[in-house]
């Protein structure tokens, strides 16, 4: 047999166009889709929310719904604005307390589910009836608020409390909750309600439709407007985009090219200083130039030495030079935390005077001074030692790639050696690192996993929430034995946030023990990465009056003001 | 034929079996519970953690010993089940993973293919043409050096970002959707250029410096010079010489495979180009044993049976590994 070059030559030819072919077959017998192109001028382009594949449509799933699930498709009772601190009616047409213990919820009429069918009172019950399944992720509103009965009253609904609501934490589930519809989800098992995915069609009563992208390998999801949205009748609201197409993420180089080339209108991912030019805006015009969504904190490991020590700590705290990050890592993206750790949308709670009294700050001699009366003494290669005379060589551990935050701990690690502290830093696999981190084998970590609420309360929930687990996957890493603070937490979640008094005085009694104990400690504000492309879009969230909205794409935030964004947005002329 | 053929597919069954147990292997013995990272990723409340770890531990089946982990392995192996996405739970495996293969592939085949076919011819031609010589093997010296991933930046940034002449990211157009359409179709090929092109060149280089080495190397043995003084035409010894040339290039073909398809890992990371590549990254970012298992047993999969189709092939095209066959028999 003999085999001559050209035969090579067109098997290979034959092959790659037959693969091209086949491809293309699988490619579109997969998504089921048919071709569609959006004209550019009424599509909105987005990215920075969806990492995972665009296959999961149960609004159960906080952490991996496609992009606008919530928000687009399944509405909540309320939405939440952090920035004015403000609840909004919105399935829910009104609710209030009626005594201490009693909450009523009024369900809006003349609400329809895009299949025609008109949302009552029974899908409200339904929806929240759901969450007394043990895995599903806001069980929590079952058995933490000391909710004790819920009953349907004519179009309400009555909620009944024990002695004590947890009257915060009950408002957060106001705007978390999706109302789902009953005669869809009641095919479903529990199990598909709590984990599953769940399947197409998506009945909501949302501003927009599922357009196409449901699949496994689909690098976009898109979003049809949808022309029978009830608060456009009832509220006079009208979205902007007629599609909105939400773009998988790849890796962040990748996706700020797409931004840069024009195709991204929406960038929800984190972008150097440099990338705000020419087209590209943000909310602000001027540094820090995004809103504050989290603040980093540094966890140390209270069970580790010199670590348990709150004097060490507190050194530690004045060591750090957070300017100096600001200005390396940040480019002056981020501002510095307060003191407390609250974020900027919590100020009205923080108490200056407590701050003044007990906060820290970049000062070496403080930090020095506190070591030395304390009573760790300097070795002789300038490095404190621990009381019982042995070294201190703490390793600070970052996700490997987090690339800020990898520059961010150098800086830590050079600033504590000023004052004597020797730290290591350590850059383990994400993977790795959540694993030593819930099974406290660390010595400091960096972490910022809590975004905006509407109270104050999950943040030290995050903090100081008991009993310690072998594995603590979300809440107080440092392993942090505080019965009172714990105590004082679970007391402000049973403070109603109009008793402004008593809210205030345990706010005040929480920020006086946080800074004197500092179990963790407070760096910088991260931001909520936003840059918006003016080519083909106008009206973005700005600080100017009347566009104070929230600005990312990211689970959980359209049902806070995020949605207000759309309804501003103009198209370009 | 039957007794070669026989003694191959044996020793491809054991690597079979050897990688696949590693392949299982591996992702259990990497540092990290992929439980606690879904209620990490989760933000499940401490409350509810309980709950939810033995929901999970029973859905994937880690609750019971490692040795009958192992045991329902093969057995659902054989039913064709790699099992459920543990960061996508719970998404089957094998849905992943069929939709990631066509973009690898539509990379992969053509890429080496192409590169074998063109290196080869341009690799014979530089042998002896001079004035090829001195720029193709230079060139293809540094090209087979390059690293597919940073040659794959390189493209982007000058053909998409300096140029903007070609997409940088994805497989197709952010508007489209994937269908029967020649804006699909045009679309797909516009972003397939680059990471091909990636893939192709630095494979290509390597194709080309082996030919023409051996080209030389054959041209000069004694066959070569006998045909020559017969008189045979130049072309004619040429031509044997090719094929002779070939055949230890069809060999390295069968070893660089593994090579290829990691480069291809790289290229599409590189370039968001959504093939298995982009899907183990996220696998390993997620400790998701399974499709980590999944993906490196398709690949474990695909290059042995590139390698068998190898093989056989070499009994057709290479005269004496008949010859031995028949003697041996």
């Amino acid at each position: 047999m003999r085999i001559r070059p050209w035969a090579t030559a067109t098997v290979a030819a034959a092959f790659t166009a037959g693969l091209v072919a086949l491809f293309v077959l699988t490619a579109a017998g997969g998504a089921g889709a048919s071709g569609v192109s959006y004209p550019r001028s009424q599509t909105l382009y987005m990215s920075g929310n969806q990492w995972s594949p665009n296959n999961d449509l149960n609004p159960a799933k906080t952490w991996d719904y496609v992009t606008g699930l919530v928000g687009f498709a399944y509405e909540t009772p309320f939405r939440y604005d952090p920035l004015k601190d403000s609840f909004r009616p919105w399935l829910a047409s009104g609710g209030k307390w009626i005594n201490k213990s009693t909450y009523v919820m009024t369900v809006r009429k003349g609400v329809k589910w895009s299949d025609g069918k008109p949302m009552t009172v029974k899908d409200f019950a339904y929806s929240f009836n759901i969450l007394k399944i043990k895995t599903h992720a806001q069980n929590p509103f079952w058995r933490d608020t000391g909710l004790k009965s819920m009953k349907v009253k004519g179009n309400t609904l009555v909620f009944k409390f024990g002695a004590k609501p947890g009257y915060q934490q009950f408002d957060f589930y106001r705007f978390n909750v999706a109302i789902v519809p009953q005669h869809v989800f009641k095919h479903y098992s529990k199990t598909d309600i709590t984990t599953g995915n769940l399947k197409l069609p998506i009945v909501g009563t949302g501003p927009y439709l599922y357009k196409s992208g449901y699949g496994a390998q689909s690098q976009t999801l898109s979003w049809q407007k949808n022309p029978h949205w009830w608060a456009a009748k009832q509220l006079g609201l009208k979205v902007g985009p007629k599609y909105i197409v939400d773009i998988k993420n790849g890796t962040n180089a990748a996706a700020l090219e797409n931004f840069q080339a024009g195709n991204i209108d929406l960038f929800n991912n984190f972008a150097p200083k440099k990338a705000i030019t020419g087209k590209a805006k943000t909310y602000y015009s001027k540094a820090p130039y995004h809103l504050a969504a989290n603040t980093t904190w540094l966890f140390p490991n209270t069970t580790h030495k010199p670590l348990n020590d709150k004097q060490f700590r507190l050194a530690l705290a004045d060591s750090i030079n957070v300017g100096q990050i600001i200005s390396k890592s940040y480019q002056g993206l981020v501002n510095k935390a307060n003191p407390t750790g609250l974020l900027p949308i919590w100020k009205k709670w923080i108490n200056k005077q407590v701050v003044a009294k007990y906060g820290f700050s970049h000062n070496v001699a403080k930090a020095k001074a506190i070591l030395k009366k304390a009573g760790y003494k300097t070795g002789s290669d300038g490095y404190v030692r621990n009381k019982d005379g042995s070294k201190i060589d703490l390793t600070l551990a970052v996700p490997n790639g987090w690339s800020d935050w990898m520059t961010a701990i150098q800086v830590i690690a050079q600033s504590a050696k000023q004052v004597g502290i020797k730290i290591t830093p350590s850059f383990p696999e994400y993977a790795t690192l959540v694993d030593d981190r819930g099974h406290g084998n660390f010595d400091m970590v960096l972490g910022n996993d809590r975004q905006y609420s509407n109270t104050p309360w999950t943040y030290y929930q995050y903090i100081y929430q008991l009993p310690i687990l072998s594995n603590q996957t979300n809440v107080n890493y440092e392993r942090f034995k505080d019965m009172k603070a714990w105590n004082l937490t679970k007391g402000l979640d049973k403070i109603a946030s109009t008793n402004t008094k008593a809210y205030r005085a345990q706010m005040t009694k929480l920020e006086t023990t946080f800074l004197k104990n500092l179990p963790v400690i407070p760096l910088w504000y991260n931001g909520m990465w936003a840059m918006f492309n003016t080519s083909h879009w106008t009206n973005w969230p700005s600080s100017k009056p009347g566009h104070h909205f929230t600005t990312a794409s990211w689970r959980n935030y359209w049902q806070m003001t995020s949605i207000d964004m759309l309804t501003h947005l103009k198209p370009v002329k | 034929m039957i007794r070669y053929l026989g003694r191959k597919l044996l020793i491809y069954l054991v690597t079979f079996f050897v990688a696949v147990t590693v392949d299982w292997a591996i992702p259990r013995f990497m540092p990290g519970n992929p439980i606690d990272q879904l209620l990490a990723r989760m933000h499940a409340q401490p409350q509810s953690q309980q709950a939810l770890t033995s929901y999970y531990t029973k859905a994937f089946g880690f609750d019971v010993p490692v040795w009958k982990q192992y045991l329902n392995f093969w057995v659902a192996l054989f039913h064709g089940d790699l099992g459920v996405s543990i960061a996508n739970f719970p998404t089957p495996v094998w849905e992943l993973i069929r939709g990631a293969v066509p973009y690898t592939l539509a990379l992969l085949v053509p890429a080496i293919l192409l590169s074998f076919w063109a290196g080869n011819k341009v690799g014979a031609l530089a042998a002896r043409r001079k004035a090829l010589d001195n720029t193709v093997l230079p060139a293809s010296y540094v090209l087979t050096a390059t690293p597919q991933m940073w040659l794959g930046i390189v493209l982007a940034w000058v053909f998409a970002t300096t140029l903007a002449v070609l997409p940088v990211t994805g497989a197709y157009d952010l508007s489209l959707q994937p269908a029967w359409t020649l804006e699909f179709a045009e679309s797909f090929l516009k972003h397939w250029v680059l990471p091909f092109s990636a893939l192709f060149l630095v494979a290509f280089g390597g194709w080309a410096i082996g030919m023409r080495n051996m080209i030389i190397y054959e041209l000069e043995a004694d066959y070569s010079n006998y045909l020559a003084a017969l008189g045979a035409p130049t072309k004619l010894v040429r031509k044997y010489a090719y094929r002779n040339a070939l055949l230890p290039q069809i060999t390295g073909l069968a070893l660089a495979l593994g090579a290829v398809v990691a480069g291809a890992i790289v290229v599409e990371i590189v370039f968001s180009y959504p093939g298995l590549g982009t899907l183990t990254l996220t696998a390993l970012q997620n400790r998701d044993y399974f499709l980590i298992q999944g993906i490196f047993l398709f690949l474990i999969m695909g290059v042995l049976i590139a390698n068998l189709v190898i093989d056989i092939a070499y009994v057709f095209i290479d005269p004496r590994t008949r010859v031995g066959m028949a003697g041996s028999n």
